[in-house]
C-alpha cells in the first residue's frame, strides 16, 4: 500500500454531505453517546476511533437510522432525516457495512448483494437484472467472485467484500464501515484500504470505524475520537500522530504496559500433540512447556483454529495423539471433556457465540466451568462462595464496572473477553489456550489481557495463543509457529521473529486475493 | 443476620448485590416498563386478579372454591413444573407429556388393581425413565428437533397405550389407596394440592440451587459456550427431559387419584396447557431464563382466570380464547423485552 502524500490535497471546502447534530443516546441509565456532532464531506475518509464501549457503533447506527437518538438530528444534504428509519437513510444515500457479517450463507453472492433491493417485475425476480446489478457492484469495488457461488463457500475476507459490494449496490453517497478489517489479514486489509481510497476519490464520503491506528493513517483525511460516549476531538490527519490519537482514545498512559516484557522460564512439556489431523488440518505436531507462551500465526483460513479445536477435542479429530502432563501425571486427551478435566482452559475465537451465556449474569458465567468445586458433593451450589469467587476473578481481570450481577450481554467486547478469561482463571489451568484473545477489543482491555497472559506464564502455566494480530503475536510469544494449509510451515523463536518473517511464512510468498 | 446498624436500612438490599461504592462508572440500569412487566408482571397480575376476583366475583373467596381451584390445577401444574426444565433448556416444550400422563394414570390404576400399589409405581417409574431417555437421547445426542421428537413419542406412547388397554376405562378399586388419596385432606387442604406445591418447590430447588439446574440454564442460554466450559451437554438435555417425565408421571398419579378413573384419552391438551402456564409465568421460550416458581404462578393465574369465568357463567370456548390471547401476549412481551435489552 503506497498511498503517496502527493495527492493528499486537503479536503476541499465543499459543503458537508452528512451532518450529525448533537446526537445523544442512552440505554436505560447508561449513556452511550453524549452530544456528538460531526460532519463528513464528499470524497473525505473520516475515521471514528475509540475504545470498545466508547459509543462508535451506537453513533453509526443512529446515522444509519437503525437506532433512534434521544436527542439531536441527522442531516443529509441539508435535510433532516426521520430518526429511526433505516429505509429513509438508505434512500438518502447512507449505506452501513455491518460489523458482524449479515450475509445469508445459503444464498448466492448475487442474491446477497441485491438483498433488500431485489429487481422484480410483477412480483417475480428478474434474474438477469439481479446479476447485472450484483456484477456492477463487484466491478465497482474491483473484486472478482463467482456470482452463483453460495456465500457459505467463501472465505471470511471475500464475505466481507461481498458485504461491501452490497452496500455499494445501493449507490450510496455516504458509506459507513464498522471495523471492516477485524477479520482480515494484512494483505487483505491493504486491498480493502486501496478499494476505499478509490471509492473516496470518486466522491464517496466514507466514515471508517477502526481500532487499528496504522490503517487510519493510511487512508483517512480526518479523525474523530470518541471516549465514554463523548467526542474528544476531530483533527486533520496531518495535524496529529498515532501517539496523540492513542492518548486521546484512552485518556491515560498505556505505553509502559504495552512495552512490558516477561521473563520466560520454560520448564517441562505440558502439552504434547503429534500428527493431529482433521478437516483443514494436515498433520501438526506441537509441544508447549510450562511457563512458555507459544504463538500460532498464519492467515485466516490456514487451519489454526481447526487445529486447536481438534487437538482439544472440541471438534472431531481424524488422527493424532494428544497428551497433557500435569504434576508429573500424563493423560491422553481424546475428548474435550477429558481436556478440561485434565486442566485445559480454552478461550474460543467467537466469544459471543461460543464463549459466553449472554443472558446469564457475569457471576454465573464465571462459575460455570468450576461449578463442581463450588458445590457440595450432592451438587447443591454454595451460593455465597460463588459470589466471592466471581467477585475476586472479576477484580483480577479488571472487569469495569465489576458488577457481577449484571448480564454478560450488558458489557462491551473487551469486558466480555475479560469474563471469558476469568471463567478459566479460577481453575488455574495447566494449559491455557486463547484464540484471537483481543479481536475487537479496545486498547485498554487488550493491555490488561496481555498482562494477564504474561503473568500466567510467569506462574508456570503453559500458554498457547492464536492471533491474526501480528504485533500481539510478536509481543506475547516465546516461540511462533506459522501455519499454512493446515501444516506448520515454520517456527520462529522470539528473537528472530518479526512481522515480515511471520508474514512471509504465512503467505508463502503469494498474494492472498486473486483478482 | 443480626446487624442493628442503619447501613442495611434499605428494604431491597439483597445479599448478592455488590456493596455500594464499588461501581461508580455505571449507573443503576433503568429498566423500561416493558421489561419490568416481562420480568415481574406475573406477580402483579396474579395478585391483581385474585384481589379483583375476591371483591367482584361471587363465590370466589371461599376456602372450598380456592382449594377446589388448586385441586383441579394440581395435575397440570405438576406437569408444567417438570416441563419448565425443557423450556429453559431452549428445547421449546415436551409434547409427549400427553402420552406420559395418560400412561402413568392408566398404569397406576390398572397395575394397582391387578398387582398392588408398589408394582404400579415401579412400572410407572420405569416408563418415565424410558420416555426421558428416548426424548433426551434423540434431542441431546442426535440433535433432533424437540418438537418433532416429542410429537413422535406422543404418537408412539398413545399408540401403545390404546393397543394395550383397548381404549377401556379403568376404575380405581373401591377401597384402594388411590381412591383414598384422591379425597384425602390435610387440615383444609387436599393432598393433591400439597403434592402440587411440594413438587413445585422441590423442582424449584433443583433449578436454582443445584449444579444440574445451573447447567440447564447455561445450556439454554448458550449451548456451545456451555459445551466449551467442559460440560457434557447431552446429559443436560437428557436430564431436562427426565425431569419433564418425572413431572408427567406424578401429574398422572394425581390425575388418576382425582378422577378415580383412567383412560388413554384423559390428558388431551396437557401439552399446550402446561406450556401456557410456563410462558404466562414469564419463562422465556428462547431458553436460559425462567423459574419453576414462575410456572407455579402461571398455573395459579390461568386456573383463577378460568375459575372466574366459570363462576361468571362464561363457557369453555371463551376460556380457551382468553388463554390463547394471554399466550400471544406473554411470548410477544418476552420477545419485545429481549429486543429492548439488546438494542
Amino acid at each position: 500500500m503506497t498511498q503517496g502524500p502527493s495527492d493528499a490535497d486537503d479536503p476541499a471546502p465543499t459543503a458537508p454531505i452528512l451532518e450529525a447534530h448533537n446526537l445523544h443516546k442512552h440505554f436505560g441509565g447508561a449513556v452511550a453517546v453524549d452530544d456528538v456532532s460531526l460532519e463528513v464531506r464528499p470524497g473525505e475518509v473520516h475515521a471514528v476511533v475509540g475504545e470498545n464501549g466508547a459509543g462508535k457503533s451506537t453513533f453509526m447506527r443512529m446515522l444509519a437510522g437503525i437506532l433512534v437518538p434521544n436527542e439531536g438530528d441527522v442531516v443529509m444534504d441539508g435535510t433532516r432525516l426521520e430518526p429511526g428509519s433505516p429505509q429513509e437513510a438508505i434512500d438518502a444515500g447512507i449505506s452501513l457495512v455491518h460489523q458482524e457479517l449479515s450475509l445469508i450463507p445459503e444464498m448466492t453472492v448475487a442474491e446477497n448483494i441485491v438483498l433488500g433491493a431485489m429487481p422484480t417485475r410483477g412480483g417475480f425476480i428478474r434474474r438477469r437484472a439481479l446479476k447485472a446489478t450484483a456484477q456492477a457492484a463487484l466491478d465497482e469495488i474491483g473484486v472478482g467472485v463467482d456470482l452463483d457461488e453460495p456465500v457459505s463457500r467463501l472465505s471470511v475476507a471475500l464475505r466481507q467484500f461481498v458485504e461491501i459490494a452490497r452496500a455499494v449496490a445501493r449507490e450510496p453517497r455516504v458509506l459507513i464501515l464498522d471495523e471492516p478489517t477485524a477479520t482480515l489479514t494484512p494483505a487483505e486489509t491493504d486491498y480493502l484500504l486501496d478499494m476505499l481510497q478509490r471509492l473516496a476519490d470518486r466522491g464517496l464520503a466514507i466514515l471508517y470505524i477502526s481500532h487499528r491506528i496504522p490503517e487510519i493513517f493510511t487512508i483517512c483525511d480526518t479523525v474523530s475520537v470518541l471516549r465514554d460516549g463523548e467526542l474528544v476531538g476531530t483533527v486533520g490527519i496531518d495535524d496529529t500522530s498515532p501517539t496523540d490519537i492513542v492518548d486521546m482514545m484512552v485518556g491515560r498512559e498505556l505505553k509502559q504496559e504495552l512495552q512490558a516484557d516477561h521473563e520466560s522460564n520454560p520448564q517441562g512439556v505440558v502439552l504434547r500433540a503429534r500428527d493431529v489431523r482433521a478437516p483443514g488440518v494436515n498433520g501438526i505436531d506441537l509441544d508447549v512447556r510450562a511457563g512458555e507462551i507459544v504463538g500460532i500465526g498464519g492467515l485466516v483460513g490456514a487451519g489454526r483454529t481447526e487445529f486447536v479445536r481438534a487437538m482439544l477435542g472440541a471438534d472431531p479429530r481424524n488422527a493424532g495423539t494428544v497428551q497433557l502432563t500435569v504434576d508429573g501425571e500424563t493423560r491422553l486427551i481424546n475428548s474435550y471433556g477429558q481436556a478440561v478435566a485434565a486442566g485445559v482452559g480454552y478461550v474460543p475465537e467467537e466469544r459471543r457465540a461460543d464463549g459466553l451465556a449472554l443472558t446469564m449474569t457475569v457471576r454465573d458465567n464465571i462459575a460455570l466451568p468450576n461449578r463442581k468445586a463450588l458445590s457440595s458433593p450432592l451438587g447443591v451450589l454454595k451460593r455465597g462462595q460463588i459470589v466471592t469467587y466471581a467477585k475476586d476473578l472479576a477484580d483480577d481481570v479488571g472487569l469495569r464496572p465489576p458488577r457481577i450481577e449484571l448480564e454478560a450481554g450488558a458489557y462491551s467486547g473487551g469486558n466480555q473477553q475479560k469474563i471469558v478469561v476469568a471463567k478459566w482463571l479460577g481453575r488455574a489451568p495447566a494449559l491455557f489456550v486463547l484464540d484471537e484473545p483481543t479481536r475487537g477489543v479496545d486498547v485498554g482491555a487488550k493491555a490488561e489481557i496481555h498482562r494477564l497472559v504474561r503473568s500466567l506464564a510467569e506462574q508456570g502455566t503453559a500458554v498457547l495463543v492464536i492471533s491474526s494480530d501480528l504485533p500481539e503475536l510478536l509481543e506475547l510469544s516465546d516461540t511462533i509457529h506459522v501455519v499454512r494449509d493446515g501444516q506448520i510451515v515454520g517456527t520462529l523463536p522470539r528473537d528472530v521473529a518479526d512481522e515480515s518473517s511471520v508474514m512471509a511464512l504465512a503467505s508463502g510468498g503469494t498474494s492472498m486475493i486473486g483478482v | 443476620m443480626s446487624e442493628d446498624t442503619s447501613t442495611q436500612a434499605t428494604v431491597d438490599t439483597v445479599a448478592s448485590d455488590p456493596p455500594p461504592g464499588q461501581a461508580p462508572e455505571l449507573e443503576q440500569q433503568e429498566t423500561t416498563a416493558l421489561q419490568w412487566i416481562a420480568e415481574r408482571g406475573i406477580f402483579l397480575f396474579t395478585a391483581l386478579l385474585i384481589v379483583i376476583a375476591a371483591i367482584f366475583v361471587d363465590g370466589f373467596a371461599s376456602l372450598v372454591n380456592i382449594t377446589d381451584v388448586f385441586n383441579r390445577a394440581a395435575p397440570i401444574g405438576i406437569v408444567a413444573a417438570g416441563m419448565t426444565f425443557v423450556v429453559i433448556s431452549a428445547n421449546y416444550l415436551d409434547l409427549s407429556v400427553v402420552a406420559q400422563v395418560a400412561t402413568s394414570a392408566v398404569v397406576l390404576i390398572a397395575v394397582n388393581n391387578s398387582a398392588g400399589l408398589v408394582p404400579a409405581i415401579g412400572v410407572a417409574i420405569a416408563i418415565a425413565i424410558v420416555y426421558g431417555l428416548v426424548n433426551g437421547v434423540a434431542v441431546g445426542v442426535f440433535k433432533a428437533n424437540a418438537v418433532i421428537v416429542t410429537l413422535a413419542t406422543t404418537f408412539i406412547g398413545i399408540g401403545i397405550l390404546r393397543w394395550q388397554s383397548g381404549g377401556s376405562i379403568y376404575f380405581a378399586g373401591e377401597d384402594s389407596l388411590i381412591r383414598a388419596f384422591g379425597t384425602a385432606k390435610l387440615g383444609p387442604f387436599p393432598l393433591s394440592m400439597i403434592v402440587f406445591v411440594g413438587v413445585s418447590l422441590a423442582l424449584s430447588y433443583v433449578l436454582t440451587r443445584t449444579t444440574f439446574g445451573f447447567v440447564i440454564k447455561a445450556f439454554g442460554s448458550n449451548p456451545e459456550a456451555t459445551r466449551l466450559a467442559g460440560i457434557n451437554t447431552a446429559w443436560v438435555v437428557i436430564g431436562a427431559f427426565m425431569l419433564s417425565a418425572l413431572g408427567a408421571m406424578i401429574g398422572g398419579f394425581v390425575l388418576a387419584a382425582f378422577s378415580q378413573t383412567a383412560v388413554s384419552s384423559m390428558s388431551g391438551g396437557y401439552d399446550f396447557e402446561a406450556l401456557a402456564a410456563i410462558v404466562i409465568g414469564g419463562t422465556s421460550v428462547f431458553g436460559g431464563k425462567g423459574s419453576v416458581l414462575r410456572t407455579l404462578l402461571g398455573v395459579i393465574f390461568v386456573s383463577v382466570l378460568s375459575n372466574i369465568m366459570v363462576l361468571s357463567g362464561l363457557g369453555f370456548g371463551v376460556q380457551q380464547m382468553a388463554i390463547g390471547a394471554l399466550i400471544v401476549a406473554a411470548v410477544s412481551l418476552d420477545a419485545l423485552a429481549r429486543k429492548a435489552a439488546t438494542s
